[in-house]
């Protein structure tokens, strides 16, 4: 298995080198029927996809600065498929001129033993939740509608309880740094999304207390 | 006698010309969809129906018009059949006619509906003598039934609009700004999400963890020592806990603090 990264640098040069541009939103769980229906109508023709993801997200903490975060994601609907490791850098949320939220994004296919290997490593698991919810694309863009729910005994992804009474919307594409581009794009796209949901651009530091 | 005559040449005549001016109206329209397709506004292909039906209209006018006489008590006879080429007809024709013969007289002075028309019609005719007069009467009922919903529809459009509006304005929103806050800070941090317990015995119950946990530890909770190098035996993890007693697992090996001690229990 290839090593994650570890220093808390961004991952520069050759083809890793990717941004993700996000978009955030949420619906609540009585409008969720009628948001499927128009992201069916405005993506790509496909035939509608749905996931239960459980999500363990590790920390690796050196003596000083923030910690260095891995996330790691199997899917519960299919047991057998390989387990994903991301890393996701600081957003840049200042820039005016972009419409999205942006951060470096490093998405890697891994094997089942990924959770021994963070632990090996110096990883410890500090949260984890179960995402289940609907998939759909519209060209580079992924529309993601997701119920998040807490776990409440750990690694039992059996008993589980909803966070809250809405689903999470995130619009994100992945491109190249420096394709600002895209995120007039997901703009226009989130427009289409109105009033319905509201897709904006949110700085996680304003949510963490 | 001789007055009927004129009148019917007269009428004839006018009813030539109206068709020339179809004639010119669809052939210029036919020439713009093939030619200025690109460029061809819908307004303007409104225009060329609307000036279709009106010249059509005025035809339709003239001949219900009492002074024209009935052309269906006219009778036109071949006289002469030729196979060779008639180049006056083919001019008069626009070279669509260049041969008066005994082949195209039959169809060209028919009085009944073209022969593939005719087909259809004979077709259609069959397939309504095999269906049995109660299928029939019963689709009849169902087409009957569909038209009129669908008139009323119809007929009815801005109620329904109004309604359907109103019904939207009086929903209530589809989305709250404070669950996506709330949603946003549990995936990027966990906030709100039950934190990791070491391995081990986990401490039954734990009741209202959600809770007590939101706003709490956050990401610096965990703390440990790895990758340094500096516990070469044993160190491993070392989770440290906001201190709650009473709510700690005891039996393992782990260093508890409270959270305002020292983040790091390794001095260094």
């Amino acid at each position: 298995m290839e090593a994650p990264p570890v220093t808390v640098m961004p991952v520069t040069g050759g083809t890793i080198n990717m941004m993700e541009y996000l978009l955030q939103g949420s619906v609540l769980d009585q409008a969720l029927d009628s948001l499927l229906h128009r992201l069916r109508g405005l993506c790509d023709n496909m035939e509608p996809e749905t996931f239960t993801d459980h999500e363990l997200v590790y920390l690796l903490k050196g003596q000083q600065g923030n910690p260095f975060i891995l996330r790691a994601r199997r899917s519960l609907s299919h047991p057998t498929a390989p387990w994903h490791l991301r890393y996701l850098g600081q957003p840049e949320v200042g820039d005016k001129s972009r419409h999205a939220l942006v951060r470096n994004c490093v998405d890697v296919a891994t094997s089942h033993s990924l959770p021994e290997f963070l632990n090996e490593m110096g990883f410890r698991m500090d949260h984890e939740f179960v995402a289940n919810g609907h998939i759909f694309r519209k060209g580079a863009m992924k529309v993601v509608v997701t119920k998040l729910s807490r776990i409440l005994v750990p690694g039992n992804t059996e008993n589980i309880e909803r966070l809250s009474l809405s689903y999470l919307v995130e619009l994100s594409v992945l491109a190249p740094a420096g394709q600002d581009t895209v995120s007039e794009d997901m703009r226009s796209f989130a427009e289409q999304l109105k009033p319905l949901v509201h897709l904006e651009k949110i700085d996680p530091s304003k949510q963490r207390h | 006698m001789q007055r009927e005559e004129k009148q019917l040449e007269a009428s004839v005549e006018s009813l030539i010309s109206r068709v020339a001016y179809v004639k010119n109206a669809l052939h210029s329209f036919i020439y713009k969809l093939e030619n200025e397709y690109d460029r061809l506004t819908w307004p303007s292909v409104l225009d060329n129906f609307a000036l279709l039906s009106g010249q059509l209209n005025t035809i339709n006018k003239l001949l219900k018009n009492e002074k024209t006489p009935s052309y269906r008590s006219q009778v036109i006879i071949p006289l002469l059949l030729s196979p060779d080429r008639d180049d006056d007809l083919a001019k008069l024709t626009e070279q669509r006619v260049p041969v008066f013969s005994h082949e195209i007289v039959p169809d060209y002075l028919r009085t009944k509906p073209d022969p593939e028309v005719e087909e259809q019609e004979k077709q259609l005719s069959a397939e309504a003598a095999r269906i049995g007069p109660e299928v029939a009467q019963k689709q009849i009922q169902t087409l009957n039934k569909l038209c009129s919903g669908l008139l009323e529809k119809l007929n009815n459009p801005r109620d329904e609009r109004e309604a359907e509006s109103s019904a939207l304005r009086q929903n209530k929103p589809s989305f709250n700004p404070a669950d996506t806050n709330a949603l946003v800070g549990a995936v990027a941090f966990g906030k709100g999400l039950s934190k990791c317990r070491p391995p081990g015995p986990v401490a039954p119950g734990l009741p209202g963890q959600g809770p007590l946990m939101s706003g709490g530890p956050t990401l610096q909770q965990v703390t440990i020592g790895g990758g340094s190098g500096q516990q070469p035996s044993m160190g491993g993890p070392v989770s440290q806990q906001q201190g709650q007693p009473g709510k700690m697992p005891s039996s393992i090996k782990t260093n508890i603090k409270s959270a305002s001690g020292s983040m790091h229990p390794y001095n260094r």
